[in-house]
């Protein structure tokens, strides 16, 4: 694996928030211990319940917080560390980030044109009409028209604000899109719409996609890998397919037993699985760690359990 | 797994997947808006012009300031102008005259029966009617209404409309020239306190953690100093006049403007499409003064407009107080303070500035509701 060329590489990173002082304070293990990496024009899928650290991970990664511990390496080039002017620039001309709503993304005191020009803008571009042509190629990209450029943000529907999103994004050529739920403040046929969209763009532009989600059915749609995050953890990562087909770690089972199913038949069927911490692992003698069950599929598990899992897939040492 | 319990037909589960469509796989494509592009400002207006109160405000507070502006050149005096001979007059107007208010007129009390008929005492002409006749210890004494205009002998023509001082100078030059100084006073005082507040209240707010706790607990430390005693330093160090007043007013008049945009700071800068910036390598300053400062402006200028009155009243209670601008110089305060003094024998020298910052007052209360409702992102596009 050694020799594998990441586009981008987290390496056992920690993002603790912390509050109070002294006998008060708090600590908030947002992200802990979080280790993937993501190949060069994948779509890296994230998904977890709602506070489980999947948002935090991508803002730390574009360092939008700081990381508390660990690394995050882009291109071979480490962008955790102490930040400077250039790192800066490294950053902003590599990832961009769509974020989660289209309402709140869009400053409501500004134009698109200046929205989605700011980037070029603050990359020292100062041809007003240049800005200008580019970026009515971007919102015709994205299925706006020119017309649209003048007008602020409170004008368009949810799902064309999130398009705006993309296009702010994608303006700048980018080589990683950090995609933070882009779709779950829509309803669903303008998510299909936006993820052909995203999709399109990614073929067009080789683009390569962090994409942050808990809506399984879309992260299986859209995404080449799939990582699993549970309580500021990864716990199982794994190819799209293999995830959906042989999900190995007790929370995953969890999660995609949760996913309705369009057909009123299976769903009336359809079984639960319950995930409790404290019931489905005895960590008292066995540490867990990530471990490769089989290629490409990591899980985070004891060893005894990792026996278990091998069993499970029919893998014999 | 067969089950019989539902209505579904056989043939309807059993369509091969072939059969099955995608709609709307061609490219999206948006139409154009029909509308016309409304900017936040037009979108404000529109909505400040339907509200009846807050355009009668505005439209009284541009009346007191083109009186302001122009009525000091046409009244035919000067502020300063002094004429000992027919001070305290009362208001006296062309054409409602004739109705019996505002006419010169005025009750003098307790005049010697006899002493009417002597034209060096009482002018020809001068006696509108006898009020009231009794005696007093066996003289004759009365209460007589005059022509005051013509009891002084002023000439005939000349009308001071809202009266004259103790020292004879026309009030309504004096009222409007004080409005314009406590205007003035207002603006320039209020212009600094935002000024400042935004810039301090800014880089707290957006900073946050330590620098933000420094600035904070100097505000309040500043906040603390006794206001009137500062004042009176000022007045010391820098002699009574506009400046010192000004002066005093910003002191510790930024501080609530301050800790109004850094309140505003905190709320918008985590917003996302802050963050988005941000991701972008849009520059601090950047941020603060194009992505957070513009959604502050509402709260902003509402509490500037609210300033205004409230820095009139303070000049004027400072004035009051003797702490004013060095005479001849009038203000609204300092004509108060002088009227209060005669209020009783000669109430319109008190009642015509009572009402033109009462008017202020109200009508810049008004107007700055009416922006506040105006500026209210939450309104936007409302009827």
């Amino acid at each position: 694996m050694a020799e594998e060329k990441y586009l981008l590489e987290v390496k056992n990173l920690c993002r603790h928030f912390t509050s109070g002082k002294g006998k008060n304070k708090l600590t908030v293990k947002a992200v802990d211990d979080v280790s993937f990496a993501v190949r060069p024009a994948e779509t890296f899928g994230l998904v977890g319940e709602s506070g489980c650290g999947k948002t935090t991970t991508g803002r730390t990664i574009i360092r939008l917080y700081d990381p508390t511990d660990g690394k995050v390496i882009f291109d071979g080039r480490e962008i955790s560390g102490p930040m400077t002017k250039e790192l800066r620039q490294y950053l902003t001309d590599n990832i961009a980030m769509i974020f989660q709503d289209p309402i709140e993304s869009l400053n409501p005191r500004m134009t698109i044109e200046e929205i989605v020009g700011e980037g070029l803008a603050v990359r020292g571009m100062k041809d007003k009409e240049e800005i200008r042509k580019m970026v009515h190629e971007m919102l015709e990209k994205v299925g706006l028209t020119e017309e649209h450029a003048t007008r602020y943000p409170h004008e368009f529907s949810g799902g064309q604000r999130q398009r705006v999103g993309i296009a702010r994004a994608m303006i700048v050529k980018p080589r990683m899109i950090i995609a933070d739920e882009p779709v779950s403040a829509l309803d669903v046929s303008i998510q299909a719409q936006v993820i052909n969209l995203l999709n399109d763009l990614k073929e067009e532009m080789g683009l390569t996609i962090l994409f942050i989600a808990h809506n399984l059915s879309v992260v299986k749609y859209f995404s080449d890998r799939i990582g699993v995050m549970y309580y500021g953890r990864l716990v199982e990562v794994a190819n799209g397919d293999d995830l959906y087909a042989k999900p190995l770690h007790p929370y995953t089972k969890a999660l995609l037993s949760a996913i309705p199913e369009p057909n009123p038949i299976t769903e009336r069927t359809r079984q639960r699985v319950d995930y409790d911490p404290e019931r489905d692992h005895d960590y008292s003698e066995e540490q867990p760690s990530m471990v490769e069950v089989e290629p490409d599929h990591f899980v985070y598990c004891s060893p005894s359990e990792l026996k278990a899992y091998r069993k499970q897939l029919g893998i014999e040492e | 797994m067969k089950y019989i319990d539902h209505n579904i037909p056989e043939e309807i589960l059993n369509i091969p997947a072939e059969q099955f469509e995608l709609v709307e796989r061609e490219n999206i494509k948006d139409e154009k808006f029909k509308t016309e592009p409304i900017g936040f400002f037009k979108d404000a207006m529109r909505r400040m012009g339907k509200s009846k109160p807050t355009m009668i405000s505005l439209y009284i507070i541009v009346a007191i300031i083109i009186a302001a502006l122009i009525v000091p050149f046409f009244t035919g005096y000067k502020y300063d102008e002094q004429n000992v001979s027919f001070k305290n007059l009362p208001p006296k107007i062309p054409g409602i005259e004739k109705l019996g208010i505002a006419d010169g007129s005025r009750v003098l009390t307790n005049r010697k029966a006899s002493s009417l008929e002597d034209p060096d005492r009482f002018p020809e002409g001068c006696i509108i009617e006898i009020v009231n006749e009794y005696e007093y210890k066996g003289t004759p004494v009365v209460d007589v209404k005059v022509d005051y205009y013509k009891y002084l002998g002023v000439p005939e023509g000349q009308y001071h409309w809202f009266g004259t001082d103790y020292l004879g100078r026309d009030l309504m030059t004096r009222l409007f020239r004080g409005t314009r100084i406590s205007l003035l006073i207002a603006f320039f005082s209020v212009v600094t306190n935002v000024i400042i507040g935004v810039i301090y209240g800014a880089i707290s707010g957006y900073y946050g953690g330590k620098v933000d706790m420094l600035m904070t607990h100097f505000a309040e430390v500043l906040d603390g100093l006794p206001y009137i005693v500062m004042t009176i330093l000022f007045m010391i160090l820098l002699g009574p006049g506009m400046f010192s007043i000004i002066l005093a007013l910003c002191v510790t008049g930024w501080i609530g403007t301050s800790r109004l945009i850094r309140a505003q700071f905190y709320r918008f800068k985590g917003r996302e499409y802050v963050l988005a910036a941000r991701t972008l390598g849009v520059k601090d300053i950047t941020l603060i003064f194009r992505h957070i400062l513009p959604n502050t402006v509402g709260p902003l200028i509402t509490r500037a407009m609210i300033a205004i009155p409230g820095a009139i009243f303070s000049e004027s209670f400072l004035a009051y107080i003797g702490l004013g601008i060095s005479p001849p110089e009038p203000s609204i305060g300092i004509l108060l303070a002088d009227g209060q003094n005669v209020l009783l024998q000669y109430p319109n020298q008190t009642l015509f500035p009572a009402i033109l910052i009462s008017l202020l007052m109200i009508a810049f209360n008004l107007f700055a509701n009416g922006l506040r409702d105006a500026l209210d992102p939450s309104q936007r596009g409302e009827e």
